[in-house]
């Protein structure tokens, strides 16, 4: 097909028109030759960012990678210290338990002896205070040297105060029997399997050990107990008395210093006490044992208060305390004991801790 | 009173471009004579004709210039393969320039030359500088240094500069500048402007530092050769996946304290060999060093904030125009976002305001707060001008 040819008028308007076409044409065609470079550098320039981002998330997960591998590292680490002072507490606990049980069997034996023939002696005893009572109403009236003898020994007072001295030897030896029995009870340290106890001997035998402390010379600490009616729990009784021994012996401490921190003429006026309380509470269908041990002592701070089950952890002078105390505490009931252990405070007012176990450790385990 | 007027066209023929460009500006100075001129050209056209074009419209004209990356003004906003040109007229403002040669065999003789030139016919004090030096035959770091010290030798006191390294479209062979009627290559222009000048600038990167750090081991001047004993290019080709090292992912080089950074970027120079890398500012050796990148959103957020920067510090009413310096990486990132540094930066403005600039392989002002001047990498910087 031929084209038409066009006529184009050559006015002033149409070769500014040319004009502005041809600058057009100039710079359509300059742009494609650029575009062509832009598209390669583009491209290059696209090709470095994806490799940058490729090598950054590399490194992103590597060091993911190692954050993670550090954490569990530390874990580990916690664990391995953890278990290194148990172990050391245990070996501690174990030959200290070895010792008071040792002790205690020695004691036990002499002490039995003793108490079992204190009523022999006070049945004696009896039996010449009666004959001697026969004698001295059938012969009122006796020999000089008889006479004599019975001033010097003040037979009177005698008579009436040997049953007494053998009344209150037997409530010593009864004593010395409790306490090594308690001694035995708090040593059941070479019970490995769980147990069902009753926790409230427990609580009493950790007290009784503590007695002295309870009653030193200058200040007497009230110990209430709220025992609620606890069956038999599934325990480490050894190591659960080994918890109790560490609050109690904190609570005594914090009343000590309490008393301390006041004026000397306000002292009698601040009666330091410990009370105990156990129920049994239901939750998530399971029944617990608890145990709330409260004093009224100098509180502990919040800052130290979410240390305190931390190991080595320890505000008292050096010497005076390992920092283990609270920690193993913690592990006995959380780990041996699938329990929980809670401590709360207000400083001036007064701790109280709380021990929380399940009644039978076999619904734990399911 | 100053006036500046803003030529630009995108005929990518020499003749037509200028042509066009001068009946810009005749209209726009409407019978006013233009004492002095920046001109910014892409690298192909015909410079000399362009020149011979200006001065046989303005014979007296002082005026200097160079070959760009991209060109940006308020007649055209960006374009590329353009010429543009800002001329500038006023009663009390005197300019003059001066070019000094061969830089990378003897700078401080090319710079005391320039300087010589230029502070001919000046009655009042030097209030500043600008300048537009070869990007590629020496290191922008030491341009500075040399022209900081011998500004103050001869003015006794600190001149601020401002400029750009001239450029060739991202091919790093060759780029020109300019001075009166001629075309250099490895030189500076400088023109220095004296009496009633009122300036103010801003500076912005948008680059942040990403990735392991590493310790220059090995550098000579602007030539880095190992980092961490090992090649240079071994550090970038760890990055970039076996790709060379170019402007876009320039080095973070930190302070003693390992806080504070400035960008060098490198000259797209290597020598796979020694594994050197050559950068258009110096690394010094035992500096901690960390590769760079940006988003095309955190360099337009910096362009704004230049702007900004600089309205807030402008001392007089109104500015009167703007000098616009970007780094060439900027607008190889942005591609076809590069017009919105342009546009963005006119968002912080009441008032139409005659501006010109272009992207540099170098960019050169003050850090925000201090008169001496620094070589810059991966910046935008605005600089306002108006008279007192």
């Amino acid at each position: 097909m031929e084209l038409e040819r066009l006529e184009i008028p050559d006015t002033p308007d149409t070769l500014i028109r040319v004009q502005q076409l041809e600058k057009e044409n100039r710079i359509l065609k300059k742009k494609l030759e650029r575009s062509e470079k832009t598209c390669l550098e583009l491209e290059q320039t696209n090709q470095r960012k994806e490799a940058l981002l490729r090598k950054i998330i590399q490194e992103l997960e590597d060091s993911q990678k190692e954050v993670e591998e550090k954490r569990q590292l530390e874990i580990t680490l916690g664990e391995l210290k953890q278990t290194q002072s148990q172990l050391i507490n245990a070996e501690k606990m174990s030959s200290l338990g070895q010792l008071v049980a040792g002790v205690a069997h020695e004691i036990n034996n002499p002490v039995n002896f003793i108490h079992g023939n204190i009523s022999h002696i006070q049945n004696y005893s009896q039996s010449l205070l009666e004959l001697i009572h026969l004698y001295q109403q059938y012969y009122p009236n006796p020999a000089l040297t008889i006479q004599e003898k019975a001033e010097e020994i003040d037979l009177e007072f005698l008579q009436s105060d040997l049953l007494k001295v053998l009344g209150s030897m037997k409530l010593g030896t009864d004593r010395i029997r409790q306490i090594v029995l308690s001694l035995r009870n708090f040593s059941r340290m070479d019970e490995s399997d769980f147990k069902p106890v009753d926790i409230h001997e427990g609580l009493d035998s950790t007290l009784l050990i503590l007695q002295h402390r309870l009653k030193s010379k200058s200040s007497e600490i009230q110990v209430v107990r709220h025992y609620g009616n606890l069956p038999k729990i599934e325990c480490y009784p050894g190591q659960l008395n080994q918890v109790f021994m560490n609050i109690l012996s904190n609570a005594l401490d914090a009343i000590e210093e309490q008393n301390n921190t006041l004026p000397a003429q306000g002292k009698n006026h601040n009666l330091g006490a410990i009370t105990i309380s156990t129920s049994v509470i239901s939750l998530d269908n399971t029944d617990w044992a608890e145990i709330a041990i409260a004093d009224n002592g100098l509180g502990i701070p919040e800052a130290i208060r979410e240390k305190i089950f931390n190991p080595f952890f320890t505000t008292k002078p050096i010497g005076k305390g390992t920092g283990m105390g609270m920690a193993i505490s913690y592990q006995i009931i959380t780990k041996k004991h699938n329990g929980n252990l809670i401590c709360t405070s207000t400083p001036g007012i007064g701790t109280q801790f709380v021990v929380r176990i399940p009644v039978h450790q076999s619904a734990c385990r399911l | 009173m100053l006036k500046a007027v803003v030529g630009h066209s995108n005929d990518p023929d020499s003749l037509p471009a200028i042509t066009e460009v001068l009946e810009q500006c005749e209209q726009a100075l409407a019978g006013t004579e233009p004492q002095a001129g920046v001109l910014f050209a892409a690298i192909d056209f015909d410079h000399a004709l362009i020149l011979q074009e200006i001065h046989q419209k303005y014979p007296e004209i002082q005026l200097i210039g160079g070959t760009t990356d991209g060109e940006i003004s308020s007649v055209l906003g960006f374009e590329q393969d353009s010429l543009t040109l800002i001329l500038f007229s006023a009663d009390k403002i005197t300019f003059r320039t001066g070019i000094g040669v061969g830089i990378s065999q003897d700078l401080p003789k090319a710079i005391a030359t320039a300087l010589e030139q230029a502070t001919l016919g000046h009655q009042e004090s030097i209030e500043l500088c600008l300048t537009v030096p070869d990007s590629l035959t020496t290191s922008g770091v030491l341009v500075l240094e040399s022209l900081n010290k011998a500004l103050e030798q001869t003015f006794g006191k600190k001149v601020a500069v401002f400029g750009g390294m001239t450029a060739d479209q991202w091919e790093f062979q060759q780029n020109y500048q300019f001075c009166g009627t001629k075309v250099y290559s490895d030189a500076i222009p400088i023109l220095l402007i004296s009496g009633e000048i009122l300036f103010a600038h801003g500076i912005a990167s948008g680059w942040y530092p990403i990735g392991k750090k590493g310790v220059v081991t090995k550098a000579d001047l602007n030539v880095v050769y190992e980092i961490d004993h090992k090649p240079a290019l071994d550090f970038y080709h760890y990055y970039l996946d076996g790709l060379a090292p170019s402007q876009e992912y320039p080095l973070a080089v930190f302070d003693t304290e390992d806080v504070d950074y400035y960008i060098r970027a490198s000259s797209g120079t290597y020598d796979v060999q020694t594994g050197s890398i050559t950068f258009f500012g110096d690394v010094p050796e035992g500096a901690i060093v960390q590769i760079t990148e940006t988003t095309q959103d955190r360099i337009l957020a910096a362009s704004k904030a230049s702007m900004e920067q600089a309205l807030a510090k402008y001392p007089g009413k109104e500015p009167v125009a703007a000098l616009y310096f970007s780094c060439a990486s900027r607008k190889q990132i942005l591609g076809s976002r590069t017009k919105e540094e342009y546009t963005l930066t006119q968002t912080c403005l009441t008032n139409s305001l005659p501006s010109c600039g272009f992207y540099t392989n170098g960019e050169i002002s003050p850090l925000p707060q201090q008169t001496n001047s620094c070589y810059h990498n991966e910046t935008f910087i605005t600089l306002l001008l108006g008279e007192s």
